[in-house]
């Protein structure tokens, strides 16, 4: 339900003084890659701002993307992003359930109507009228169409709703596809990954929340301010790239000694994500510095990119030549591959989405 | 590790950082404009972290602020700039700036709190007040 006090005022009725607030904007200014003097702007319109309604709906998915979103590691700080929002509908983290919940999913649409963000994570059934997946009796389907109506914007969390992810891997026997397939009055925000950051899903709502808008957004309609750069672009072990130094397998000496992982299949050149940078965990580590390749998570299709421990090379156009190459001419190859990648994957969603219409 | 030593590189982003200090703080002494830049956003090594750090050094006045983790904020040998550090809970840093400023918003009590602390203040001591005899 929406509250008629400001977030200012409401700040104030819990005993969180501005300063908390001015510490968070700081704090999202620069997760945000906004000029660190925007943080006081920010802070006062966020504080004369009412709450911003959302109503989240989980489909075809595993919960993962909540769980990241909730088990942020500075819950003191990170926090503050559920003052900023009115959660209305989330049927993980509600106590209502059954008809209760039902009926509260009606009010919240009826308060906000025009005005709430729809939040889905999970992917959309769609073979045989979408009945394989179905709650209180209505299917996925059913829900988006009826729940988007009434929306502002859509957020798309997680790969499966934001590309089809697991759910709509070969041979996607629930039809399932991405929310933009069904929805396209309304602007709909991807923000993918097995689970996205969720700095980045925090951040992506903060910004709508304090300038009333979207920020802007890149040809797959991910905010560009977290999906900007690619793993390989900001990843530590470029340098070792850049000399041809490679990782043959998983326990040799290049492994060992940090070396690029390109060649055991490493998907940071095509993947576009800020894990390199924000990393996970409380900003520990993330998946290459633990010695593993990316998997691509937040790319379309990576589910189904013929193997996560073959070299991008390997795949991309399907020209095994280049193989062993890469060690002999690091950059020229990983820019070839890179671009080959991008094209297949271009094609791949227009493919996967033929009646797309992309909205701005 | 590879991380490591990279990590105790110096990478030539301390001069650089501090070039841009001079600037700003130029302008804050002849406009009062402030400025501020963002330490997190900029591909510095500890060890470039450590030189800027040794360069600014300490100055008069330091802070800490308890609110939603911990915030410390010292200004630098330099007067009017000031290095300022929050962390969330577990001490992980969520963003580092230095601000060239008179000084740091966020030590300025807000105007909405101190009208909220009046009107407690106030109510706090009517309640205690001695009933007229």
């Amino acid at each position: 339900m929406s509250e008629p006090m400001t977030i200012g005022e409401l700040l104030t009725a819990r005993g969180i003084s501005r300063r908390s607030l001015l510490k968070y904007t700081a704090y999202l200014a620069s997760t945000l890659a906004l000029p660190p003097m925007a943080s006081r702007a920010m802070a006062e319109a966020l504080a004369s701002t009412r709450r911003q309604s959302v109503i989240w709906l989980s489909f075809q998915e595993c919960t993962g993307c909540i769980e990241s979103l909730t088990r942020t590691m500075t819950p003191t700080l990170e926090d503050l992003i559920f003052d900023m929002i009115s959660l209305d509908y989330q049927e993980a983290l509600q106590a209502a359930s059954g008809e209760a919940a039902e009926e509260a999913l009606a009010k919240a649409i009826e308060d906000n109507k025009g005005k709430f963000v729809l939040v889905v994570d999970g992917s959309v059934s769609t073979r045989d009228g979408g009945v394989y997946s179905t709650a209180a009796g209505k299917t996925n389907l059913e829900v988006l169409k009826e729940v988007s109506a009434h929306a502002a914007a859509v957020l798309s969390v997680g790969t499966c709703a934001a590309f089809g992810g697991i759910p709509m891997a070969q041979p996607n026997p629930t039809g399932a596809v991405p929310v933009s397939d069904i929805v396209t009055h309304i602007p709909v925000v991807n923000i993918p990954g097995c689970p996205p950051i969720p700095e980045v899903m925090a951040g992506t709502v903060a910004y709508f929340v304090t300038f009333g808008k979207l920020p802007e957004l890149d040809h797959l309609n991910r905010p560009k301010m977290y999906f900007g750069d690619s793993i390989h672009d900001r990843c530590y072990r470029r340098p070792f790239y850049d000399k041809g130094l490679f990782a043959k397998s998983f326990d040799d000496e290049g492994a060992r000694n940090g070396w690029c992982l390109y060649e055991v299949g490493c998907k940071g050149p095509v993947t576009y994500n800020a894990c390199a940078t924000l990393k996970w965990n409380a900003g520990v580590s993330f998946p290459i510095q633990s010695g593993h390749g990316c998997l691509g998570c937040s790319e379309p299709n990576f589910w189904d990119q013929g193997g996560f421990y073959k070299p991008l090379s390997s795949w991309a156009m399907g020209n095994r030549a280049l193989i062993g190459g890469a060690a002999a001419v690091g950059v020229a190859v990983g820019a070839l591959s890179a671009a080959m990648a991008r094209q297949q994957r271009n094609a791949a969603v227009a493919t996967a989405t033929p009646a797309k219409e992309k909205q701005p | 590790m590879h991380s490591e030593s990279h990590a105790q590189q110096r990478t030539g982003m301390a001069q650089s950082v501090l070039h841009e200090i001079a600037l700003a703080l130029a302008q804050l002494a002849e406009t009062g404009a402030p400025n501020a830049i963002d330490l997190r956003s900029l591909p510095m090594t500890e060890a470039d972290r450590s030189e800027l750090q040794e360069a600014l050094g300490r100055g008069e006045v330091s802070a800490t602020l308890d609110m939603a983790g911990k915030s410390d904020i010292w200004e630098t040998r330099h007067a009017g700039v000031w290095w300022v550090r929050h962390s969330g809970s577990g001490d992980r840093i969520a963003s580092e700036t230095i601000e060239i400023a008179a000084i740091p918003d966020i030590l300025m009590a807000h105007r909405d709190d101190i009208r909220a602390a009046a009107a407690r203040l106030s109510a706090e001591l009517a309640a205690a007040a001695p009933e007229p005899v």
